[in-house]
């Protein structure tokens, strides 16, 4: 597998941009600017799917990631105060011997799967040599080359995306249905987290010695409790 | 007007004869396998970093989508390099970076809630004062 041509430079372009921004969003100090760039980097890294002829994958990225993981990311940071992180006044790292440890793993990372990753596509390349499978690629590239061409007249029609679909009913149907349970788990579980007392005071979900204290500080719960007190007697009918 | 922009690509373009540029095909890294193990994993690395040093919890959840994206990358160069080495099983990979998206999404629904619920309740979203477990 070698990119070439127009593909390897845009390859290059977006690898870089997916680089650069995944730094700023860990070094940015606004919030905002973070979930920004987070964005950028989602964006490039779905555009090196494309190249490497994932398209489905990098619509499903585009949709989920940009389109919902991100909105949600940024109401959040909307809902609880960063002011003192943008006006500069807080440290936004943890303190020096935290980062200092943190970034020697990191450097220690670094070596450790670059040499990883040498290590193993050196070995990956003699296999491939001894199963001879540059006669094999050449053979899927003849095969591709007799594929439709696609309206714009560059690219061939492929049906790797038909495939993803029937196999994810296929093969992998049962971690589908899984992962459709997991979906319902994290809603469920996401609006019972993000209630208010309130809204927990209104279904008698708080207990009473806790109730009474709240409603000290806070006078509207009061209304919400007394409201509830007056439920019990219809709920026994 | 490609003039304007020979100087900062002259390690893209050369000439092709009669004054025109053109891209120079061998001079180009040819990205292959390798090249995006090591974009994944650098990409990792940087969110581990986040992860590590930064106060605020929502960056924290967005460095850890960095690391899930990471995965994702690798999972997708891998499943190209065995559709051109002829697997006949090498869309596993894509299949598998749907469950990736699937995951992500929940984990970041759960997480952000955990985050609004402690925010009413202590006030912060600094990770060194949310410290109720510790003694």
């Amino acid at each position: 597998m070698t990119l070439s041509g127009w593909e390897a430079v845009f390859c290059w372009v977006f690898s870089i941009a997916a680089i650069l921004a995944g730094l700023l969003t860990v070094m940015a100090r606004n919030a905002v600017h973070s979930a920004l760039f987070l964005i950028s980097t989602l964006l490039s890294v779905a555009a090196l799917f494309i190249l490497l002829g994932a398209e489905f994958i990098a619509g499903v990225q585009i949709l989920v990631y940009v389109g919902g993981v991100m909105v949600l990311f940024l109401f959040v940071i909307m809902l609880v105060n960063v002011g003192a992180e943008e006006r500069g006044a807080t440290n936004i790292f943890n303190n020096s011997r935290q980062v200092g440890a943190g970034l020697i793993f990191c450097f220690l990372l670094v070596f450790g799967l670059l040499y990883a990753v040498g290590a193993g596509w050196q070995g990956l390349e003699e296999r491939d040599k001894r199963k001879g499978v540059e006669a094999i690629a050449e053979q899927r590239l003849a095969q591709q080359q007799e594929l439709a061409t696609a309206a714009t007249g560059t690219s061939k029609i492929t049906t790797a995306t038909e495939r993803v679909g029937g196999s994810l009913y296929r093969y992998a149907s049962l971690p589908f249905e899984i992962a459709s349970v997991l979906l319902l788990v994290a809603i469920i579980g996401s609006v019972m987290l993000a209630r208010t007392l309130k809204q927990e005071a209104a279904v008698d979900d708080v207990p009473r010695e806790v109730l009474k204290e709240e409603t000290q500080h806070e006078p509207e719960l009061a209304e919400v409790v007394e409201n509830e007190r007056e439920v019990p007697p219809e709920k026994k009918k | 007007m490609t003039n304007v922009f020979a100087p900062a690509l002259s390690f893209l373009l050369q000439e092709s004869g009669g004054g025109r540029l053109s891209l120079a095909w061998d001079k180009v890294q040819h990205p292959d396998l390798a090249k995006f193990l090591v974009i994944g994993a650098l990409l990792f690395i940087i969110g581990v970093a986040g992860v590590l040093t930064r106060r605020n919890i929502i960056v924290i959840f967005m460095s850890v989508e960095l690391i899930l994206n990471a995965a994702n990358l690798n999972f997708i160069a891998f499943s190209r390099y065995l559709q051109d080495t002829g697997n006949p099983n090498a869309l596993a990979g894509q299949v598998f970076t749907v469950f990736i998206i699937v995951v992500a999404a929940a984990e970041a629904a759960i997480g952000l809630g955990i985050v609004i619920a402690l925010y009413r309740n202590k006030e912060t979203i600094w990770m060194d004062e949310i410290d109720l477990l510790k003694w």
